[in-house]
Formats: structure tokens, C-alpha cells, sequence
């Protein structure tokens, strides 16, 4: 139970304005002359461009101008900044967008768009990940030298490396040569989608003071800011972003998304609004998905059981644009191999550039790939030493304020609690427990189990700030700049709010419109940090208001300000309860019987940012990149059927070692991460053709799982040990609960069967296939019971 | 077209609402191959955006009364008005209880509010070889009434069907009705299938089954029909011939699934590879037999 009145419980969401169809998004924006802008498509994967005729298109009526890549030299991204605004010379992949038409309907804008006539020298294309690695391959980016990237990206020009990140710890071929058991493997995982449910949409303008103002479905206002600037050469004073309501982001809506399209449109149209709004097709094609993975792994045990040695090669199919996905390159490295000891690792990853849809952020940042293989790699290392999973698991696990993590910093004393998550888990699970033999022969069940670790990947220098207004009827406005996209921070903000105060969180009001130029910065809404960074500098704004308070309080009770308690919304002497103030009182300051007046309004701020954190050694990867990580694992239950080959997970457990705010909103995390996980390891992928062409671009083919396969039985727990900096304790979650499943269910088929499945997705004709391969007997057998 | 083009906007059509069949009747001929009948609108309207039918009048049947009627006449069976929606035969009792095999395909076909809109006769007027209402009606030898001012004519469903999305209807022909004869005494149906998720899904394989009289050689109807493993939903003839003769049941599903592997075509696509289309027929196949002979539960 919570000792907390707000805190800890499961309180209703701040924005069930969702519900009632009041909450405004993007897609809702249309502005006084606005015109529409539709993007064209390259059908092309990988080619020269050679002449753009667009002079039919222009004849449109309602047409108002075509612009082509010619026009926009920018380059725009984040951490590789290799992007363009629209192909120039060439066309990177199918579907590249290579002319924008701009028209007074989008209907207009639609037919015109038909009309344009493109002129290609096809070039060489590569899809695959390694043959873009050979020496001779057709290279994607001739001019990667000249691009700007961030400090701790390492591009190779002249190749298709995005970016190569290394990871140097103890002397893995000592660690080998010490090993008692060894397994090498590969793994693979296809590009897929993060497949929110809003579909991307930005109306820009551009104000006649040169003010830019923009209005679009992303996570981070003020990433897309400071990117926006950068990527234009704006001040930031000129650029003004709006954040609504965003309709899911799963990190597909991280850092800046095609904000600089409507933008530079609008600049061109002497500043008259400009919408682009995308269907789900061009969602699919011009927004980035997330890269593909091989991820080959040598890793070592004694027979004690303790890991030794991790030897890997990672390789990130990272798509015609690699601006996000050079730092997940980072993630994967220095998070391996997931929340171990190990001694001696060895790790070289490298991004990619290949000929298909850029790649970007998804919800947990390459550790559920990670752990898809890794995972896989401790079940075969604890088969191999005669061993159970979990107590494998367990003999390895991190123990803060004694091991030394992969990146060689001690883990700190308060870090959480990587091995009872474990340990209870396994017990949710029953994992002891005889499983349950179903009627059906052709029905098998089995076990699978995961651990995993994650903090966020940021700079060491990602702040955040918060304000807090206290209202005349006592009620309380919080400014915050972080995105709301279905996560629900602020809501669990609110709650903190209304702890702190002793006032119900129904008077705690957060804007659901938020504006860079009207609530204080945050770095981003990315990788599980929003609550407690953002929650930190709340923590201050909250006592910075506070101290305002018993100020006030203490000049009207005649007492010293330590004296003075604020509870129930109220300030009085200590123990003095039935002589109080109440907030709203004192709101905009006190007024004395004779009508003096002190203080004035009572505003609270408070600013937060990382400590302890700091820049990796290129050489080893040494340092800090972590504010916090939270621990946990996951188990299933599933059953394989063999008549149809599909996999339902029967039951699912998982804990986490951290508090949480609002147990409601962490269970909606839960059952979300579950049902995304599920799909990631058994239905999502993007698939293309031989000549690069996606042939799911649609929710009809790309299968998300929906709500009639959710699990019937789900535990979770949060076992409540928290990092003393963070606000009531709570670090992240949001990727978490998402990070064991695709592991977990892989292993459970293999218990369940005794085949390993080493790429995901699982899809009913993989497994045949597989099964035919590993373990023809088991289709023999359904045959006999069916046929005779 | 060297560019590409994903449309959010429909193309310019005529959108006419008739308020009577003799009116809808009179638009088709008088435009033909050009208009295109709107029932539930669920595939239509997906096509028309994109492209894939560019018909210059549309026309609405949802305010025709005479073909919203769904009426069951004991001995003749079913009749279902082709505005029809997918969820008023899912709610029927009589379909449920006599016409099985029908309501256990409609049931699973899309998901819950699209069937609000969505109509029988659409579902077979789209022709699509994924159809998961065609093999029930298959094997129920429903019979497809086509209306033109020229008249009206009954076409047997395992006659309707041409091709992948297209027809035996002439251009000036509408389906009016579906007519589903009386199945055979104590018959039991199924449709399975199979998809990639547990809802709301397009069949990877779609099988309807129909039985009567399991334990009676002589007696016995054994009937399959089939979604997604040919260019056409398909009914397998032979298989009810098969189940005539006086062999141990074992012995007769096996040649069943021969029978059915012999008239299927499944090919690889984005749902799923041809391989494991002929597995879900084989290891489907027997498994609905095994489940309508009464060998299983």
C-alpha cells in the first residue's frame, strides 16, 4: 500500500478530454489561406536523377508550385544529419520523396502530383546489410565526409557505414580461453514499424516578422526546435513549435520529424500556412521505421556458472537515412549484454546505409533487439551447462554497488534490484510448477523467461525545468515541456503536484496545448526519461513554491519559515492545524486587515539536469552514459500450436524493481508493451521486394496485434526500490515493459518444442519451416493423429 | 507512371441514392460497367482510393427496402436482401441454428464494426479469393440472384465467381438476393480459419465445411469449399462423391485431402508462403473432417 494520498495510486488520467472528443490534435489545425502540400515518390531504389518535368503538373488548376530537391541544399537530422529535405541527384530508396506539389486543395495537390514525370539512371541497389559492407558495394552516400554529425558519431566515408561504435572491457581472448562452454550464434531481426496510431501531419507558417510557427505530431517540442533551427540556420527565438495531443510516437516521432517540409514550403510561398498530412502508406514510406539487426555472438561460461567472455558483432540495417539510428548503434553496444557481469567484452556495431525506408528511434532503442538474441544466447549457455535458466540468470545478475557494468563504472549503490525481478518473476510465472498439458495433441506449452536493463540515451547535458502557478481559487497550472502521446507523464506529474500540496489532483491543471515559446524547456520525451527528469525539476519547482509559501505564511503567523507545515492545501504554525491559510488565500500574495500586501504572486521553478553522467571513450566505451536504469524481467507462458503452427502466449508475468506514481498508468504501460512485444516477436515486419519495394505499407498486411490477443492472465509487480534522486523513487519505464518479450516467447517455443527460432518474426511459415528443419518428427506426429 | 502517388482523396464520382429496386435498376442500365453498386461500401471504397476501380457513379443501395430484407421460409430456406448487413445475419438465430457453416464464417469475417457495414452480397461482388463468406455459401449450394431491367436470373455461387475480383455478372446486373436452400437434416457446418492474428484479419486459408449423416455411407454429404488457395474461392466436388463410399473414415479423409490438394493453388504472398498454405490445407483439412465425422471433439 501507498503511504502517499495521491502518490501510488491508480488515479484517472489528466486527459480523458480523449474520451470525450475535445482533445485536439495536429491533423485538427487548418489555418486562414492555408494550402496543402503532397510529396512524390521515387520509383526507384537506387538511381540517378536525371530530369524532373513537372510542367503538367503546373497546368493543374488549384496548383500554386512544384518545388524538387534542387531547391533544398539543407540537410537536416539530429546525430548523422544526412538527410534531405527532398532526393537530390539520386534517389536513396522506393518511394523517396523527390518532388513536393503545393495546391490550394489537397485534391488538387493529389492529381497534380500524378502528372510529374521523372527521368532515372537506375544505379546498383543494395538490401542487404552485409553486401553493402563489401568492398565493392554501390555506395549510398558519396558525400557522408561532408556531413555534420554529432561528436560521438563516427561515419567512414567512402564506405556505407553510417557509424562504428566499440565496446573494449577486460581481454575477451583470455576470457575464452578460461570458458568451460561457448555458444556462437546469429540473430536477425527485419526493418519493422513503430506503428502508432496517428499518422504524421505538420501546418507550418511563416509570420511576417520572419517567425516560424509549427504545428505537427512529434514527442519533443523542443527537440524539434533546436533542430528545426539548426537544420535552417533560424534563431531559436524565431521558431515557435506547437505540441498537441500526439496520437502515439513509440520513438518513430523522436527528434524532428518532416517539420522542415511544410517550413521551407511556407518560406518559399511568401509565408502563407502550409499542411502536409500524411496517409498511412506515405506514413510508412516517408517516415523512418526502425532498423534491421544481425547481431553475431560469442559468448562464454564456466562451469560454475558464471559468464565469462561476450564477443560481438553487431551490424543496424539502417535504411537510406541513419540520423537516429547511429545512436541506437550506441545503445546496443554499451547496454550488452544485458544485466550481467561479464569480465571481458568485445563489441564492434556498425550502422548501415542500405536502399530501403529510413530508419529512426523505437520504443526501447535497440535493447529489445539486443535481448531477442542475448537471451537466447544465456538459455543456450545455461542448456549447454546442465542448468536452469533462471538460477543461470540469477548467479550472473548486476549487483549495484559492486559490479562493474560493461561501460567500467561500479553500478551505483541504489541502482535497484536486478535479481529479485528475476527471482520474482520466475515465481509470477510458476515457473517451477508442472505445466499444463492441453487436449489437444497437436497443442504444446513451454516456458520462457528474460532479464533486461535501461536507463535512457542522452546527453550528459539533457535538461529539463518546470514551472509551477499557483491560481487565486488555490487550484495549480504546471508548465512542462514534455510531449504527451499516450504515455501519460503528466498525469503522473499532476499527482506529484497534488501530493505536494495536499490539494486534489482535479485542481491541478497541464495544458494539453503546449508551446515551446510558453513553458519551459525539456530536452526530449525519449527513452523512458520523461517522468524523472522532468519529474526532478518538478520536485524544485514544487519546493522553490513551497519556500514562497511558508515565506508568506510565516509573516502572517509572526513564526521563522520552518515553522510553518503545508498540508490539505493549506499553511499553518505546526501543530497548529485550526489556524491555517488556505493556497488559495495567498495566492497572488497576502493582503493584511489594514490592506497592506506582501509577496504577489507565488510561481515555482525548478530546473533539472543529469549528474554523473559523461562522454564514452571511443577506444572503450568507457564512462557513464546512464542517469538511471531500471531492472526487470518478463516470463511466458505459451502454447505452439502444431496444426497451424501459431504461438499464443497463454500467460505473462513481469517486475520491475522501481515505484511508480500511478499503478494504473504502469499497468497500461504493461499490457501496451506486452501486446507490442507479442507482435514484434510473432507478426510485425516490413517486407520488400527484390527491387526494394515495400509490400506492406498498410495495417491490412503490417499485423499489429489487437485486442483480442491480449494474454487472458498478466502479473506485474513493482517492487518499489528506488533511486534516491529521483522524484518519490520512480525511475522510467515506458520502453521497459516492452523489453523481454520477443526473448521470452522465443525461449518458451523452445521449451515448448525444442526448436530455436533465431529470427524474428516467429510468423506461422517461419516456425513450419523451421519445425521441417530441426524437427520434422513433430509434424509426423500431428499427421498420424489427424490422418491415421 | 515514373512517380509515386499514395492518394488520401477519392476521385470525382456521381453518388446517386435510389429509393426503390426499379430505380437502382434502371441506373445500372442505363450506365452500366461505369457505375458500381454501394452496398456496405467496406471494399469499394478502399478500392476507389486506390484506384483500383474508377467507376463514374456510384450507386447506394442501403435506401432500397426490398433488399434489406433477410427471411427464412422453413423447407426453402434463406433469403438474404443484398443491402443485407453482415451483422443482422450474425445476430439471426435461424442462421445460426440452420445455416451454421454461413454464420460461422460471417462471424469471423473483419472484425465488429466493420460487419455493421458490411454486406453478404458485397463480400461475394468483390470476388476476392480471400472471401470468407464464398466457401460457406459453397457448400451450401447457395444460389446468387442477378436483376437487370432485363430481368432477373439465378446463377449457382460455384458458378459466379471468375477470376481473382472479377464476375459472371453482366454490366448491367446488380445481385439482389442470395438464396440458401435448406441445408440436409441434422447437417453440421464450420468455417475455420486461419489468420495472422486472432481478430480482424484477411484468411491466409479460409475452410467451410458441411456434413450430414457422418456414420451413414450412404447417407453421408461431406462438402469443403475453400478461401485463398486458388484465383476464386473454391468448392472441392470430389470430396462429396469421396465420402459416399463404404471405407473406414481414416482412409476417406485421406483421399479427401488428396482430392483437395489436387484442385488448390495456393501461391507466396505478403500473408503468407505457399508452403504453408498447403500444409493449413493439408493439417486443416483433416482436422475439420475429423471434427464434423464426429472422430474428435
Amino acid at each position: 500500500m501507498s503511504p502517499y494520498k495521491y502518490v501510488g495510486k491508480p488515479i484517472p488520467r489528466a486527459d480523458v478530454d480523449k474520451v470525450f472528443g475535445d482533445a485536439i490534435f495536429s491533423f485538427d489545425v487548418t489555418l486562414p489561406g492555408m494550402l496543402y502540400a503532397k510529396l512524390v515518390g521515387a520509383t526507384q531504389a537506387h538511381a540517378k536523377i536525371k530530369h524532373i518535368d513537372y510542367s503538367k503538373a503546373l497546368q493543374v488548376p488549384g496548383v500554386v508550385a512544384v518545388f524538387t530537391g534542387a531547391e533544398f541544399p539543407q540537410k537536416i537530422g539530429i546525430y548523422a544529419a544526412d538527410r534531405d529535405v527532398l532526393a537530390r541527384e539520386k534517389v536513396l530508396y522506393y518511394g523517396h520523396p523527390i518532388a513536393a506539389v503545393v495546391a490550394e486543395s489537397l485534391e488538387a495537390a493529389e492529381n497534380a502530383a500524378e502528372l510529374i514525370e521523372v527521368e532515372y539512371e537506375p544505379l546498383p541497389a543494395v538490401f542487404d546489410v552485409k553486401d553493402a559492407l563489401k568492398p565493392d558495394a554501390p555506395i549510398l552516400h558519396e558525400r557522408l565526409a561532408e556531413y555534420k554529425h554529432a561528436s560521438f558519431i563516427y561515419p567512414e566515408p567512402g564506405t556505407n557505414i553510417a557509424t562504428r561504435v566499440k565496446l573494449r572491457k577486460g581481454d575477451v581472448e583470455e576470457g575464452f580461453a578460461k570458458a568451460d562452454v561457448i555458444v556462437e550464434d546469429t540473430y536477425r531481426e527485419p526493418l519493422v514499424s513503430q506503428a502508432y496510431l496517428e499518422n504524421w501531419v505538420g501546418v507550418a507558417r511563416v509570420k511576417s516578422d520572419g517567425t516560424v510557427e509549427i504545428w505537427s505530431s512529434h514527442q519533443s517540442p523542443f527537440a524539434v526546435r533546436e533542430l528545426l533551427a539548426a537544420s535552417l540556420g533560424l534563431p531559436i527565438g524565431k521558431v515557435i513549435v506547437y505540441h498537441l495531443y500526439t496520437g502515439g510516437g513509440f520513438g518513430g516521432k523522436a527528434g524532428i520529424l518532416l517539420e522542415h517540409i511544410p517550413v521551407l514550403l511556407s518560406m518559399k510561398l511568401g509565408g502563407r500556412p502550409v499542411r502536409l498530412e500524411l496517409n498511412r502508406e506515405e506514413n510508412f514510406h516517408y517516415m523512418a521505421q526502425r532498423a534491421g539487426y544481425i547481431f553475431e555472438m560469442k559468448t562464454a561460461a564456466t562451469k560454475d556458472g558464471k559468464l565469462i567472455a561476450h564477443q560481438g558483432r553487431y551490424l543496424l540495417d539502417a535504411g537510406a537515412y541513419a540520423d537516429y539510428t547511429v545512436n541506437v548503434a550506441r545503445s546496443v553496444t554499451f547496454m550488452a549484454f544485458g544485466p550481467y557481469e561479464i569480465p571481458n567484452i568485445h563489441i564492434d556495431t556498425c550502422a548501415v546505409y542500405t536502399n530501403k525506408v529510413p530508419t529512426t528511434a523505437f520504443r526501447g532503442f535497440g535493447l529489445m533487439e539486443l535481448f531477442f538474441a542475448s537471451e537466447q544466447q544465456i538459455d543456450q549457455l545455461a542448456e549447454k551447462l546442465g542448468m536452469d535458466p533462471v538460477e543461470f540468470r540469477l548467479k550472473n545478475a548486476l549487483i549495484p554497488g559492486k559490479s562493474i557494468t560493461p561501460t567500467q563504472r561500479r553500478l551505483r549503490e541504489d541502482a535497484g534490484a536486478p535479481a529479485d525481478t528475476i527471482r520474482r518473476t520466475a515465481e509470477l510465472i510458476g515457473w517451477d510448477k508442472p505445466l499444463e498439458k492441453p487436449k489437444e495433441p497437436w497443442k504444446r506449452r513451454g516456458r520462457g523467461i528474460a532479464a533486461f536493463w535501461k536507463g535512457p540515451v542522452q546527453p550528459s547535458s539533457a535538461a529539463a525545468s518546470a514551472v509551477v502557478k499557483l491560481n487565486e481559487d488555490g487550484s495549480v497550472d504546471l508548465l512542462v515541456g514534455t510531449g504527451e502521446m499516450g504515455q501519460g507523464t503528466v498525469s503522473a506529474l499532476r499527482q506529484i503536484v497534488a501530493e505536494e500540496l495536499g490539494i486534489e489532483p482535479e485542481k491541478v491543471r497541464v495544458s494539453p496545448i503546449r508551446s515551446t515559446n510558453l513553458v519551459p524547456y525539456t530536452w526530449q520525451t525519449v527513452g523512458s526519461r520523461g517522468l524523472y527528469s522532468d519529474g526532478q525539476a518538478l520536485m524544485r519547482a514544487l519546493e522553490d513554491l513551497k519556500s514562497q509559501i511558508r515565506k508568506v505564511a510565516a509573516q502572517i503567523f509572526k513564526v521563522f519559515e520552518d515553522e510553518i507545515e503545508i498540508k490539505d492545501g493549506k499553511a499553518y504554525v505546526k501543530g497548529k492545524p485550526w489556524d491555517s491559510v488556505t493556497l488559495a488565500e495567498i495566492a497572488l500574495g497576502y493582503m493584511f486587515p489594514d490592506g497592506e500586501t506582501i509577496h504577489g504572486p507565488l510561481i515555482g521553478r525548478g530546473s533539472h539536469v543529469p549528474v554523473q553522467t559523461t562522454f564514452l571513450d571511443p577506444e572503450t566505451g568507457a564512462g557513464e552514459p546512464k542517469p538511471f536504469i531500471t531492472f526487470g524481467a518478463g516470463a511466458v507462458e505459451v502454447e505452439v500450436d502444431l496444426l497451424n503452427m501459431q504461438v499464443k502466449v497463454i500467460r505473462a508475468a513481469t517486475v520491475y524493481d522501481t515505484p511508480v506514481i500511478n499503478p494504473g498508468l504502469a499497468y497500461g504501460q504493461v499490457y501496451g508493451g506486452l501486446v507490442m512485444g507479442m507482435g514484434l516477436a510473432l507478426t510485425e515486419q516490413l517486407v520488400f521486394d527484390d527491387h526494394g519495394r515495400l509490400l506492406n505499407p498498410n495495417l491490412t498486411d503490417y499485423k499489429v496485434f489487437r485486442a483480442g490477443d491480449i494474454p487472458k492472465e498478466i502479473k506485474a509487480e513493482f517492487l518499489g526500490v528506488g533511486q534516491r534522486n529521483a522524484p518519490y523513487g520512480a525511475k522510467g519505464i515506458g520502453e521497459l515493459t516492452m523489453l523481454a518479450w520477443p526473448a521470452a516467447i522465443i525461449n518458451a517455443i523452445y521449451d515448448a518444442i525444442g526448436v530455436r527460432v533465431k529470427e524474428t518474426p516467429a510468423t506461422p511459415d517461419k516456425l513450419l519451416k523451421e519445425i521441417r528443419e530441426q524437427k520434422p518428427e513433430l509434424l509426423e506426429e500431428v499427421r498420424k493423429q489427424l490422418l491415421g | 507512371m515514373s512517380v509515386l502517388v499514395f492518394r488520401t482523396t477519392l476521385p470525382r464520382f456521381e453518388y446517386l441514392r435510389p429509393k426503390s429496386l426499379g430505380e437502382a435498376l434502371e441506373l445500372k442500365a442505363k450506365y452500366g460497367g461505369d457505375a458500381m453498386i454501394l452496398a456496405g461500401g467496406t471494399d469499394l471504397l478502399v478500392d476507389i482510393r486506390m484506384r483500383a476501380k474508377k467507376p463514374k457513379y456510384v450507386i447506394d443501395i442501403k435506401g432500397v427496402k426490398e433488399l434489406s430484407e433477410l427471411k427464412y421460409v422453413e423447407g426453402r430456406g434463406l433469403e438474404i436482401g443484398s443491402a443485407v448487413t453482415l451483422s443482422e445475419i450474425e445476430r439471426s438465430k435461424v442462421v445460426k441454428e440452420k445455416f451454421h457453416v454461413l454464420w460461422d464464417a460471417v462471424r469471423q469475417l473483419a472484425d465488429f464494426p466493420l460487419r455493421t457495414r458490411a454486406t453478404l452480397a458485397g463480400n461475394i461482388a468483390n470476388a476476392s479469393p480471400a472471401s470468407d463468406s464464398a466457401p460457406a455459401l459453397l457448400v451450401l449450394g447457395a444460389e446468387v440472384e442477378l436483376s437487370s431491367t432485363r430481368g432477373t436470373r439465378k446463377l449457382p455461387i460455384k458458378k459466379f465467381f471468375k477470376w481473382v475480383k472479377q464476375t459472371y455478372m453482366e454490366p448491367d446486373e446488380m445481385i439482389t438476393r442470395i438464396f440458401v436452400p435448406e441445408p440436409p437434416r441434422d447437417s453440421k457446418g464450420m468455417y475455420l480459419k486461419f489468420t495472422r492474428i486472432s481478430v480482424e484479419d484477411l484468411s491466409v486459408v479460409g475452410i467451410a465445411g458441411l456434413a450430414a449423416n457422418p456414420k451413414e455411407p450412404e447417407k453421408r454429404i461431406v462438402r469443403l469449399a475453400y478461401a485463398s488457395v486458388a484465383p476464386t474461392p473454391v468448392l472441392v466436388e470430389e470430396v462429396e462423391e469421396i465420402f459416399k463410399h463404404d471405407k473406414p473414415v481414416k482412409e476417406l479423409i485421406r483421399e479427401a485431402v488428396e482430392a483437395v490438394k489436387k484442385k488448390t493453388s495456393p501461391i507466396t504472398d505478403v500473408r503468407g508462403t505457399a508452403e504453408y498454405r498447403r500444409h493449413l490445407i493439408e493439417f486443416g483439412t483433416a482436422y475439420l473432417l475429423n471434427r464434423l465425422l464426429e472422430v474428435i471433439e
